[in-house]
C-alpha cells in the first residue's frame, strides 16, 4: 500500500459520509430487527422458518446468479472485441454499452415491455413472417426479468474486464502457442486466468447489485419472480412491519457481505498464482 | 399505497365549464350549507394537505382547498404523495408535517391508532351517507374495482361478471388481475358462484382453488397505470380495473369499457394524523369537504363518486353512469369489508405470496 499512515485523515470525509449515511441507519435497522416486538431473534426465525421468505430468498439468489452468469457469458466476448479492435470500432462499442447504461432503468424496463409483449414488435414480426401462429410469452416471466436485468447490468462486467484485458501482454499467449499449445488450450490456460481478476470483479458487482433489484422484476416479472427487495417494500409500505423488513434487509446485507469476502479471498488465491 | 384511481383530467375546456358551473351553483345556493364554515375566521392560520398527487390532487385542490381558503382565510399547503410508510414514520416520530391526508379505507381501519378523532362539534357529517363516516375520518370519494374489457379483443360478447373473467374457454388469452390479496379473494369467490351477500367471512381455500384454475393465464399487475396500458394495448381482453381508470382511457378513445355487475366499492377517507400541528384547522377543513357543491365539483372533474347524496343533483349526465354510488351501480356491487381486511390482511398477504410462488 502506497498510502502512508499519517495521510489517514484524507479518508475522513468518506468515512464520515459512510458513518452517517450507512452505518447509522443500518445499526438502527439491526436494532429494530432484534428489539421488536420483543427482544430476541424471532424475526430471523420467522424468515428462516416460513416457506415464503425462504422461497423469495432462493428466488433472489437464483435470479441474481443467472443474471451474473449471462452477463459474464455475454460481456466477455464484448470486452474482448473492444480490446482487439481498431480505436474507431472500439469507440462505437464503448458507446453502445454506455448509452443504454445512461438511460433510466424505469424507461428501459417499460421499453422492454413494449418490445416483448404479446402485441409487441418481436411477436408481431414472428407472426407476420409466419414463424409462429400464437404469440410467445416473452415477458411477465423469468425470461423477461433476466433479459431486462442482463441489459441493465452488462456494463458492470464489460468495463472491469475491458480494463484488465487491455493490460494483458499479448506475448504470453503467443509464447504458449509457440510452445505447442492449441489456441483453445492457450486461451484456457493462459488468457482466461489473466482475465479472472476482471471477470470476478465484474461478476461480483453484477451479483451484488442484482441481489437488491426492485423495479425490473416488479415490472417484467410474473407470478413467481418476486425478489427480496419487493418483499421488504411490501412489509413496510403495507404493514408498517419495520422489524421484519429490517431483518430481511440485514439478511440481505450479511449475505452480500459474506459473498464479498468469499470472492475477495478467491481473488487473492488467484492473484498468488498468477 | 398505489391503488388509487388518480385520473388524468378532462379537457381544459370541460374543466373550466365545470368550475364555472360549480361556482355558479355556489352563488345560486348563496349561504346554504356553506354558512357553517363561512362563519369561522381562520385568517393567518395554515394547514398542510397531502394526497396522491397528479390530476386527482389538483381536482381536490379546486374542489375542496380553494373554496375553504376563500371562505375562512386559512392557507392550505399542498404536499404528498401520500405514502403509508412515510405517514406511519412521521406519526411514530411524533412530528407529522401533514394535517389532512387522503387514505384508503383499508389503510384507515388497519391503522386507526395513527389518526386523531374527528370533532363532530366542528365537523357536521349529517349530510353524508353514514356508511362513509368514520370516527377518524370522513369519506371523500368512492371508487370501485370493475370487470373491464377491451372491445377490440373480446368483440360483441363482452364479459358480464367475474365468472366470465375466469372462463378461459370463452375468453382465451391473458387476463389482467390485481397482484394483491384483496380484492382478488372477493373476485375469485364471486367467480366461483358465491353470492355477494355471503362473501364474508371469506372462504379462503375456495378462493385459492378458484385462482388455481387460471394461474397461468394471468398478467398480475401492481401499478394501475400499467394495468391501463395492458387494456389499451389489447395485451389482455378481460380483467379487473378501477372504474376511474377505465373512465380515463374510455374518455381518451380507447376501446375499453366496464360492467358494473359485481363491482367492489372502496372508499378514500380524509383523516388527521395524530399530533398534526394544525389539527384544529384540519377539523374545519373536514367540515368544508362535506359540502355537496364541493363534492359535485370533484365528481364532475374526475368521475369519482361523492359521499354526500345531495351532490348527485349537480352531477353531469355523462359522468353519472361512471359513478360507483348511483343507486343502480351500487345495487350491483358490494362495499369491500375493510374490517375483515384489518383483521386478516397480514396473514393473508403471506399466503398470497406463498400461493404466487407455488
Amino acid at each position: 500500500m502506497s498510502f502512508k499512515d499519517r495521510n489517514i485523515w484524507l479518508l475522513m470525509p468518506a468515512l464520515l459520509l459512510i458513518g452517517i449515511c450507512f452505518l447509522y441507519p443500518v445499526s438502527w435497522l439491526l436494532q429494530r430487527s432484534v428489539s421488536e416486538p420483543v427482544w430476541g431473534l424471532q424475526n430471523y426465525f420467522t424468515i428462516f422458518s416460513k416457506t415464503i421468505y425462504l422461497g423469495v430468498l432462493w428466488n433472489t439468489v437464483a435470479i441474481a446468479g443467472a443474471t451474473t452468469i449471462l452477463c459474464a457469458l455475454i460481456g466477455f466476448p464484448v470486452a474482448y472485441s473492444m480490446v482487439h479492435s481498431s480505436p474507431w470500432v472500439r469507440k462505437i462499442l464503448i458507446f453502445s454499452v454506455l448509452i443504454p447504461f445512461w438511460t433510466s432503468i424505469l424507461v428501459r424496463s417499460f421499453a422492454w415491455l413494449v418490445i416483448l409483449q404479446r402485441g409487441g414488435i418481436i411477436n408481431d414480426v414472428l407472426i407476420g413472417v409466419g414463424m409462429m401462429a400464437e404469440p410467445l410469452d416473452l415477458v411477465y416471466n423469468r425470461f423477461g426479468v433476466l433479459l431486462g436485468m442482463v441489459q441493465v447490468l452488462l456494463p458492470f462486467v464489460v468495463f472491469p474486464l475491458f480494463s484488465v484485458m487491455a493490460r494483458i501482454d499479448g506475448s504470453f499467449v503467443r509464447a504458449a502457442n509457440n510452445l505447442g499449445a492449441t489456441p483453445i488450450r492457450a486461451f484456457f490456460r493462459v488468457y482466461l486466468p489473466l482475465c479472472l481478476p476482471g471477470l470476478l470483479t465484474g461478476a461480483m458487482l453484477v451479483f451484488i447489485i442484482a441481489l437488491g433489484y426492485f423495479i425490473t422484476p416488479a415490472l417484467l416479472g410474473g407470478r413467481g419472480d418476486i425478489m427480496i427487495a419487493q418483499l421488504i417494500f411490501e412489509r413496510i409500505d403495507e404493514f408498517g412491519d419495520w422489524p421484519l423488513a429490517s431483518a430481511l434487509a440485514i439478511v440481505l446485507l450479511v449475505g452480500t457481505g459474506l459473498l464479498f469476502l468469499l470472492i475477495n479471498a478467491l481473488l487473492k488465491i488467484r492473484g498468488g498464482r498468477i | 399505497m398505489t391503488d388509487q384511481t388518480k385520473l388524468a383530467g378532462l379537457s381544459r375546456r370541460k374543466f373550466l365549464t365545470t368550475s364555472l358551473y360549480a361556482s355558479a351553483s355556489v352563488a345560486a345556493l348563496g349561504i346554504g350549507t356553506r354558512s357553517a364554515h363561512a362563519a369561522v375566521d381562520l385568517s393567518g392560520r395554515e394547514m398542510v394537505f397531502a394526497s396522491w398527487g397528479g390530476s386527482y390532487q389538483a381536482a381536490q385542490e379546486t374542489a375542496y382547498c380553494n373554496p375553504f381558503m376563500e371562505a375562512t382565510g386559512a392557507t392550505v399547503i399542498q404536499d404528498g404523495p401520500m405514502n403509508g410508510s412515510k405517514l406511519r414514520t412521521m406519526v411514530e416520530a411524533g412530528a407529522p408535517i401533514w394535517d389532512t391526508v387522503d387514505v384508503t379505507d383499508t389503510f384507515l381501519v388497519a391503522n386507526e391508532e395513527l389518526f386523531e378523532d374527528l370533532d363532530f362539534d366542528i365537523v357536521d357529517a349529517s349530510p353524508l351517507d353514514q356508511a362513509y363516516v368514520h370516527q377518524k375520518g370522513i369519506g371523500c370519494i368512492i371508487w370501485s374495482y370493475n370487470v373491464a374489457f377491451n372491445t377490440d379483443v373480446v368483440g360483441e360478447n363482452t364479459p358480464q361478471n367475474w365468472a366470465d373473467v375466469f372462463d378461459v374457454e370463452k375468453f382465451p388469452g391473458k387476463r389482467a388481475l390485481r397482484d394483491r390479496v384483496y380484492p382478488m379473494m372477493e373476485i375469485a369467490l364471486m367467480a366461483d358462484g358465491v353470492a355477494r351477500e355471503d362473501l364474508y367471512p371469506l372462504d379462503v381455500d375456495r378462493a385459492f382453488a378458484k385462482l388455481d384454475t387460471i394461474k397461468d393465464h394471468v398478467i398480475w399487475y401492481t401499478s394501475n397505470s400499467a394495468a391501463q396500458q395492458l387494456f389499451v394495448d389489447g395485451e389482455v381482453g378481460v380483467g379487473v380495473l378501477l372504474n376511474g381508470r377505465t373512465f380515463d382511457v374510455f374518455k381518451k378513445g380507447a376501446p375499453v369499457n366496464l360492467t358494473w355487475e359485481q363491482n367492489i366499492r372502496s372508499i378514500d377517507y380524509l383523516v388527521i394524523p395524530k399530533g398534526a400541528p394544525n389539527a384544529e384547522v384540519a377539523q374545519h377543513f373536514m367540515n368544508a369537504t362535506v359540502d355537496a357543491d364541493n363534492q359535485a365539483l370533484m365528481a364532475n372533474t374526475l368521475a369519482y363518486a361523492p359521499c354526500n347524496p345531495a351532490a348527485f343533483d349537480m352531477i353531469e349526465d355523462d359522468v353519472l353512469p361512471w359513478l360507483a354510488t348511483t343507486q343502480e351501480n351500487a345495487d350491483k356491487g358490494i362495499l369491500i369489508n375493510a374490517e375483515y381486511w384489518r383483521d386478516n390482511l397480514a396473514e393473508m398477504t403471506e399466503r398470497w405470496t406463498e400461493w404466487k410462488l407455488s
